[in-house]
């Protein structure tokens, strides 16, 4: 998904309660920082199904996956 | 499984208790419990006298409920000190509860899907739908009724079942079962046993029909999930399922059976040791306990943002248990670790004792209970980190509906038993009142 619009993740730092579903999911964008919260590993991603994932499984809703350019949202949608 | 031989000749098992047992001397409700201060980590015991480094302050029972070094699993390993007296259905080794990394991942993922709080709103019609017939029936039943056995208590038995398609089945038996997976002292081993053989013949029974004629339900579901991916074993598969259904019985009943001791009890200002209180609302409040009561219940009553509110200040407050069989949700350290500024070694035993924590005065501002201010940070009550409860949003849901249209309904309804009197249902992790007499 190289091609795919450059996306921007973020973790809502308030709501997030440290599942570590993210981080296993989808590793190359999220990691779960030492105070126990998740964070993006990189200021833009091309994507991935599991990015997708990972924003749709967290247990609290607390990562939002969007568009650089329009700021839409990308996941969750479903 | 053949009985084990008893030492009356007869065979006959010896009398049952009147379980869950109904204590005999008053108890005070869950909101007047005296709780710890939060504070540094201190070394206590547990009653298998298993020493337990216990965490109070909101920041080190975060920490520690999402640290990858403090697990379940290892409080059954084989090295593991005792660290409960008669184990229950929730010391399955099988159990999501009991399992860390990736195993519980590979687990928790055949159902988070169906709990992610957007999921649980498209529930939202149906769950206001049960609320409001259950209501309705009650009010009808007229003055004074029994609201647990009406309300509290089916409320979520309704809402498990229809999530899992269990209607139809047995749901005394369902409950019976349930009763001893949440058992400290109501039941013995013997009787724990019986029930979890039961138990999980039944989840296996249900897994393997369901598994041959899937349906929409979530049993099918979570079932699909696990042989599509693979990787669980059978005994696990079937672990989840009554893992549900007990879920589905047990913590949202005491939940809000609870919360009604709580908002409809008169005298709660006159509590000692409980300043958080809604009544304590600032000295020029001139009004009366109980005409401020009738205003905070009014109010969850007139509008559902405000029942919103108040649930999850609520769910801060009001804990779902004494916790006497531990001082907080246990963990084991798997390697030598820092937490609160104390070192904790690697096969310690560590509880986070997240009722403290919700009353942490650095998160939660000190003094008089706003029943309808946003919290600001989330409650621990749910815990944390992997096992953060999978039911919190339906849990969240079915209160603040179930509180909503009671007041509603109900404006003036008020307790008709003493606080004093309250029958309590004991022996469990959890305690909430066996019976609740209310009158309008």
């Amino acid at each position: 998904m190289s091609d795919a619009p450059q996306l921007v993740v973020a973790v809502d730092q308030a709501r997030c309660i440290g599942s570590g579903l993210c981080a296993r999911t989808a590793p190359a964008d999220l990691a779960l920082a030492p105070n126990g919260r998740a964070l993006p590993t990189r200021p833009a991603t091309g994507g991935s199904a599991e990015l997708t994932e990972a924003a749709e499984m967290c247990p609290v809703e607390a990562i939002t996956v969007r568009d650089a350019t329009t700021g839409a949202l990308v996941a969750p949608v479903w | 499984m053949t009985a084990e031989p008893t030492t009356d000749p007869t065979g006959a098992r010896p009398a049952a208790p009147n379980a869950p047992t109904a204590a005999t001397v008053p108890l005070v409700p869950l909101h007047c419990l005296l709780r710890s201060e939060a504070g540094p980590p201190r070394l206590a015991a547990l009653p298998t006298g298993t020493p337990v480094w216990v965490l109070t302050r909101h920041a080190d029972v975060r920490q520690a409920l999402a640290h990858p070094d403090l697990g379940r699993s290892s409080l059954y390993a084989p090295d593991a000190p005792p660290t409960v007296l008669t184990p229950n259905i929730l010391d399955d080794p099988s159990s999501i509860l009991n399992s860390d990394g990736p195993e519980h991942q590979a687990i928790r993922r055949t159902v988070q899907r169906a709990f992610t709080p957007r999921a649980v709103e498209r529930w939202r019609p149906w769950v206001d739908g049960v609320v409001r017939e259950l209501v309705g029936e009650l009010v009808a039943s007229g003055s004074p009724a029994e609201v647990v056995g009406a309300l509290t208590k089916p409320l979520p038995v309704r809402v498990i079942s229809r999530l899992m398609e269990l209607e139809g089945l047995d749901t005394e038996r369902l409950g019976h079962w349930s009763d001893h997976a949440l058992s400290t002292t109501a039941y013995s081993a013997e009787e724990i046993a019986v029930a979890i053989r039961e138990f999980g013949e039944f989840g296996h029974q249900l897994v393997v029909e369901r598994r041959k004629n899937p349906g929409e339900d979530l049993v099918s579901s979570l079932v699909q999930a696990a042989d599509q991916t693979g990787g669980m074993t059978e005994a696990q598969i079937t672990s989840l399922t009554i893992g549900l259904v007990i879920a589905g019985h047990e913590t949202t009943m005491t939940s809000f059976g609870n919360a009604l001791v709580y908002l409809l009890d008169p005298d709660r200002a006159e509590h000692p040791g409980h300043p958080e209180h809604p009544d304590r609302t600032g000295a020029t409040d001139r009004t009366g306990p109980a005409e401020r009561d009738a205003g905070a219940w009014r109010r969850i009553g007139a509008d559902l943002a405000a029942a919103a509110a108040a649930t999850e200040q609520i769910l801060r407050t009001v804990p779902l248990g004494d916790r006497t069989n531990a001082p907080g949700q246990l963990r084991r350290a798997t390697a030598d670790l820092e937490i609160g500024g104390v070192t904790i070694p690697a096969g310690a035993i560590v509880a986070a004792d997240t009722t403290a924590a919700n009353a942490d005065p650095e998160v939660y501002p000190p003094g008089p209970l706003d029943l309808f201010a946003p919290l600001g940070t989330p409650s621990l009550t749910f815990g944390a980190g992997p096992h953060h409860c999978l039911g919190a949003w339906l849990a969240r849901m079915e209160l603040e509906l179930g509180l909503h249209h009671l007041a509603r309904a109900l404006p003036d309804l008020r307790l008709a038993t003493p606080v004093d009197r309250i029958e309590w249902r004991t022996g469990l992790l959890t305690r909430s009142p066996l019976r609740l007499e209310v009158a309008w």
